[in-house]
């Protein structure tokens, strides 16, 4: 007991518990739906997954540190929509200046948000319900109710996301989900091997501790909202790229997709635990059970929404009541004086 | 209390001084602006949300926040929408659909009061929710063809020019202030709002007033989102999406803290009035809709970033102050010494 | 020793508003050496802690580092400077784990974290201590002791010189205590100051090489251990002055209104029996994690006990909230005025209603402001409280009325039994006596009192009997002329052999 006990943490075991549940998710559904375990659901969910999982990681970073971007939507329809434009008006712009022009423009974004909340000293949620309808309205404005057609772009934007990078069987991976493992796996090893991800955990665990350790607080929580922003634009890249047709409208919705990925993947409202591999996780869970149960019992398209708000709630609650239940298990069961309330 | 209320005083002030500006630039705008028909119907525009931001005005000040409020004003909305088409009775249906709102401000009270889960996050998972549900009820439809009594509901001129909807909200509103600032209850919502540990030390009974204020958000999200059906004439899966950035701002701009314990629904009202009349000032100027939402956006960070500032500022200042002073009194020390 | 200290305190003074924390005390500490500091609660100990570490400047007086004037202007410089201090509940981050704990603090210019090389500079430094912990293990859920060791390890690595240990060993167990010293031993061997403070003499004097008494805010004396003995540093910390304290009358009367048995809370206290009459004042006694504030929540039923039984005017009772606990007639004067006693921005008339709300509505749930303001105008002129009207915030008065408007809000409960934390912590000596006559007439109505109180003289003055408290245990109970400060102080740090007292309480526990 000991023994694994000391390698496996309940965060792990959190982890592991959603892969488990993506596992029988995966074998409820190939066993009850005919053709479920395809390589069309492969794709379908892989592509739906690369978008949503892209803005869960900067997500992430930022839940990381007991805040929250809700303006990450806005940011995600602005750069594909101001992208677009900028590829219909200049076709011959290479490829690596569009895609820098949309991390560049979310990352202004990102240090909007983050100035305001970490020097400004309003809470995230103010500020990004604020900025959420700012950039929103720049994009309308900007917009002006055309829409980016994907004739109006240079043929390798939709291209991308059509190609297949490598093929097993008849699964495909498309550069679109390939881009989004990449930017997990780097930003796995951003949390989990540089000091700047160390002090993110370090943060949200006990902001008061940090603070008194002259760790630069401010600094790191704004450098997670701005990294935030990147993603999103990223995010918007490849919205413009799987979409091609750009409305007014792009991205409504992924700010709370992207919030309910990272806290079904087991990262920490309160801040201080989870990974964007656990992100990852839970927007696969979510598109997987939306998929899912759709064909399964045969409802419609519109259950979507409250099963979000289901599994946000189921998430929230399990952590809290759960891992609290695991924890105190793990706890070293040794003669444990509680703080008291003299001092 | 006489430096805060000084404080408070000077935000409202603020306030009233921006809504004199507004309304004399409406006025050389559109000279029929000030005229009580056109109030009326600026009132009447934004009657639902209005009447929620009475009941977030509690829910802020205790310490807590319900972002779920306009998935709740969209699912009465289509309860209302469905039902009907079924064949129910619309006053039934009316029933229900409040009904459904009390249950979804228990469900968030719950969590919140005897879970002990964070306001934000129980509440975004409702706003999706919720939401959901409406979508599952309507699925992409739009429902109408109500009853002319229901459509004429809110608006027809009941006593003199004032229709049904706007007395409402003035009884509303009347009765919010007088709970909030003369009742036993609004007493407890502020004392919590400030410090629950205080309030649990005297005695009283936090979860239940949580539990309580959830529930009043809940019914009159509901009753909101009726009367929204039924000026709409018609109702839409996404009826009321978006609402609660609105619903926050007029609050929180009334000088409410977001940290809960401060703030008054005078401090409310005049935030009410200023952004009605400077979104229609705004349509008078011919700016669209969108851009009026994301000047409220600027107007919500505004809110809390000012105030922040100005503590800063003036936190800045004391310590100067209190610099200058020592090195005076070092420089007298060593004179005399 | 002739050596130089590595951090010498000179004539240190610092004040805060009426009270002179520190008073021209002057303190060396030297490589190698182990200094305890002895005193009460309220004797300087942490404010010259705080100094030190760079939270408070003193108002006047010298820092010298290693014979060098020298400032500490943070807690970042005293890091800096190779400072370093363990407190009882050590700053974790309960996320990360062990290994990370120690280093997340060094200033680096690095980018990256080789996790190998942390692992192996950890496991060094806990090997230097001889210490067997897990570097992988998260923080969370780290037995006390392990967070100290983990503190401790931190403070090596950042090549602290002095190492100041505030109450380390509160919440350890005697195992625990024992690993902890084998630590300070080999820290002392390898030249670390360490500035040691305990309210536990045996360790006290198992551990250090000098001992230093405060009373006060002053130095009382400063000697090697060997120069020492136990019953001397009890008396240098018991000689406090005794201010005019207001003389109590004898109004204890023949009711026991309540009957304590065996009252426990798991891992808190146990074992605590005691009566109180009608008009008795019954003091609770106790050092610092003496955990008698814990016996007054499980009585007001904030955190409520798990066994023993209470029985109130005859009546078995079991007390869950503290709603229950005022239907039976006890209030709760919190020693925390502003944290979890008063709604500071709210007015004195409504500080002082907040527990009995109810009294105060009409039918439709309106205030009856009226009623109100006259119940807190009642209260002004009765507790003498200063301020221009009952409308005013609270939190503008002194702490003196803050602590008279707190007695009204519970007095106004109509009280049989009132539990007093503190009253009389940071108010003026004018206020305290004030607090104290009203005690005085209080118990004369016929109202039994718990007067918790860190204030020793104040416990001796005021009470008729004398509860002491040592680390969750009732050490015994002291009639009014059995209990001088020496006996109290004695039986409070656990020098058992001075506790004779034999009650009826521990008869009846006991059978």
């Amino acid at each position: 007991m000991n023994s694994w006990r000391q390698r496996i943490r309940p965060e792990q075991i959190r982890e592991l518990s959603l892969v488990g549940l993506i596992v029988i998710a995966l074998l409820v559904f190939g066993w009850q739906i005919e053709n479920f375990l395809s390589a069309r659901t492969f794709n379908r969910i892989t592509t739906s997954v690369a978008i949503v999982g892209m803005v869960a990681i900067g997500q992430t970073l930022v839940v990381l540190t007991r805040n929250i971007d809700l303006s990450v939507g806005s940011i995600v329809g602005f750069t594909a929509y101001f992208v677009g434009a900028q590829l219909a008006a200049n076709p011959t712009m290479p490829p690596a200046a569009a895609v820098a022009l949309a991390v560049l423009v979310g990352g202004a974004m990102g240090l909007f948000n983050g100035v305001i909340v970490a020097y400004g000293r309003v809470p995230a949620i103010i500020t990004t319900l604020g900025t959420l309808a700012i950039y929103r309205m720049l994009l309308i404005n900007y917009a002006n109710a055309r829409t980016i057609t994907v004739d109006s772009l240079p043929s390798w934007v939709v291209e991308l996301s059509r190609q297949t990078l490598l093929t097993i069987g008849d699964f495909a991976v498309r550069p679109l989900f390939a881009i989004t493992i990449i930017a997990v796996i780097v930003f796995q090893f951003v949390l989990g091997y540089t000091i700047f991800g160390r002090r993110l955990y370090a943060i949200g665990s006990n902001p008061e501790a940090a603070r008194f350790a002259g760790l630069p607080v401010q600094q790191t929580v704004l450098a997670a909202f701005v990294l935030c922003g990147m993603l999103a634009g990223l995010a918007g890249f490849l919205f413009l790229s799987r979409f091609g047709n750009i409305t007014a409208v792009a991205g409504q919705g992924i700010e709370l997709e992207s919030v309910a990925a990272v806290v079904v993947g087991g990262v920490n409202t309160f801040g201080g635990s989870g990974t964007v591999f656990g992100a990852l996780l839970g927007a696969f869970l979510i598109d997987l059970l939306g998929q899912g149960l759709l064909r399964w019992l045969g409802i419609s398209e519109f259950w979507r929404d409250a099963l979000l708000g289901l599994l946000i709630l189921l998430a929230v609650a399990s952590d809290s009541v759960i891992l609290g239940w695991l924890r105190r298990l793990w706890a070293a069961p040794a003669v444990r004086v509680e703080a008291g309330n003299e001092r | 209390m006489n430096a805060k209320l000084r404080r408070l005083l000077s935000w409202e002030g603020l306030l009233l001084a921006i809504l004199l500006v507004v309304a004399t630039l409406n006025t050389n705008l559109a000279p029929a602006y000030l005229s009580l028909n056109n109030q009326i119907n600026l009132f009447q525009l934004s009657i639902e949300k209005i009447m929620v931001a009475l009941v977030m005005t509690f829910i802020i000040i205790n310490g807590e926040i319900d972002l779920s409020v306009a998935s709740i004003m969209g699912l009465a909305a289509c309860v209302v929408a469905v039902l009907f088409e079924q064949g129910v009775p619309l006053v039934a249906a009316i029933v229900v659909a409040l009904l459904a709102g009390l249950l979804c401000g228990a469900f968030n009270g719950f969590w919140v009061a005897y879970v002990g889960l964070p306001s934000l996050a129980v509440t975004l998972a409702g706003m999706i929710g919720f939401r959901g549900i409406a979508r599952i009820l309507i699925e992409d439809r739009s429902i109408g063809g109500f009853p002319a009594w229901f459509t004429t509901l809110g608006q027809q001129p009941l006593l003199g020019p004032f229709p049904f909807s706007l007395l409402l909200f003035g009884s509303l509103f009347a009765l919010a202030f007088v709970i909030l600032h003369y009742s036993g209850v609004g007493r407890l919502v502020y004392v919590v709002g400030h410090n629950a540990a205080v309030a649990r030390y005297s005695g009283v009974d936090v979860p239940r007033l949580k539990l309580g204020l959830f529930c009043a958000s809940g019914l009159i999200a509901a009753l909101a989102g009726v009367l929204l059906a039924a000026r709409l004439g018609a109702v839409r899966g996404n009826t009321a999406d978006g609402f609660e950035l609105d619903i926050i701002t007029m609050v929180l701009l009334g000088g409410v803290s977001i940290f809960g314990g401060a703030g008054t629904l005078g401090g409310v009202g005049l935030s009410i009035l200023l952004i009605l009349n400077l979104r229609n000032g705004m349509s008078l100027m011919n700016v669209t809709g969108n851009v009026q939402t994301g000047v409220v956006g600027m107007l919500l960070i505004l809110s809390v970033l000012l105030p922040n500032l100005a503590h800063v500022a003036r936190d800045r200042w004391q310590r100067r102050a209190m610099q200058r002073k020592e090195v005076q009194a070092s420089i007298e020390t060593s004179a005399s010494s | 020793m002739q050596t130089t200290p590595v951090l010498e305190m000179r004539d240190i003074s610092r004040r805060f508003g009426n009270t002179q924390a520190l008073d021209g005390v002057s303190l060396r500490l030297y490589p190698g050496e182990v200094h305890a500091l002895l005193g009460e609660n309220g004797a300087g100990k942490s404010t010259l802690i705080k100094i030190m570490t760079g939270v408070h400047q003193p108002d006047s007086g010298q820092i010298l580092l290693d014979g060098k004037p020298a400032r500490i202007g943070s807690t970042l410089e005293a890091q800096r400077l190779g400072i370093a201090a363990i407190y009882q509940e050590p700053l974790m981050y309960p996320d990360l784990n062990v290994a990370e704990n120690i280093f997340v603090a060094h200033a680096g210019r690095r980018w990256l974290v080789d996790w190998g090389q942390m692992y192996r500079a950890a496991e060094a430094i806990l090997a230097q201590l001889d210490v067997h912990l897990d570097v992988r293990q998260p923080a969370r859920g780290l037995s006390v002791a392990a967070q100290q060791t983990v503190e401790i390890a931190k403070a090596l690595s950042l090549q602290a010189r002095v190492l100041i240990m505030d109450e380390p060993t509160a919440a350890l167990s005697a195992h625990e205590v024992e690993q902890l010293f084998a630590i300070v031993r080999r820290l002392r061997a390898q030249g670390v100051a360490i500035l040691f403070i305990s309210h536990r003499l045996e360790e006290v004097f198992a551990i250090a090489d000098r001992i230093t008494v405060f009373r006060d805010g002053r130095l009382i004396s400063s000697a090697l251990r060997t120069e020492v003995t136990v019953e001397q540093a009890i008396r240098d910390m018991a000689g406090r002055s005794v201010e005019q304290l207001f003389p109590r009358r004898h109004t204890v009367r023949d009711e026991i209104l309540v009957q304590v048995r065996n009252l426990g809370r798991q891992g808190v206290f146990q074992g605590i029996s005691f009566d109180v009459r009608a008009g008795e004042v019954l003091g609770f006694a106790g050092l610092v994690g003496a955990r008698r504030t814990d016996v007054g929540l499980a009585l007001f039923g904030i955190a409520p006990a798990d066994h023993g039984t209470i029985t109130i005017a005859g009546q078995s009772v079991r007390i869950t909230n503290p709603h229950q606990a005022m239907r039976f007639g006890i209030a709760y004067v919190s020693e925390d005025r502003r944290g979890l006693g008063l709604s500071l921005p709210m007015s004195i008339a409504a500080n002082i209603t907040l527990p009995t709300l109810q009294r105060y509505l009409n039918s439709l749930g309106l205030l009856r402001r009226r009623d109100e303001v006259a119940t807190a105008e009642e209260f002004r002129q009765r507790l003498a409280i200063r301020a221009p009207s009952v409308d005013v915030a609270v939190g503008t008065l002194s702490g003196g009325n803050q602590q008279k408007v707190m007695l009204s809000k519970w007095l106004n409960t109509r009280p049989r039994l009132l539990i007093l934390d503190e009253p009389t912590r940071g108010i003026d000596v004018g206020a305290k006596a004030e607090v104290h006559q009203m005690i005085d007439q209080l118990a004369a109505e016929g109202i039994a009192i718990i007067l918790i109180s860190s204030d020793l003289p104040e416990v001796l003055a005021m009470s008729d009997r004398v509860l002491v408290m040592r680390e969750g245990r009732q050490m015994g109970i002291f009639a009014r002329h059995e209990a001088t400060q020496e006996r109290v102080l004695a039986a409070a740090m656990g020098q058992s052999h001075t506790v004779g007292t034999t009650t009826a309480e521990t008869i009846g526990s006991a059978s």
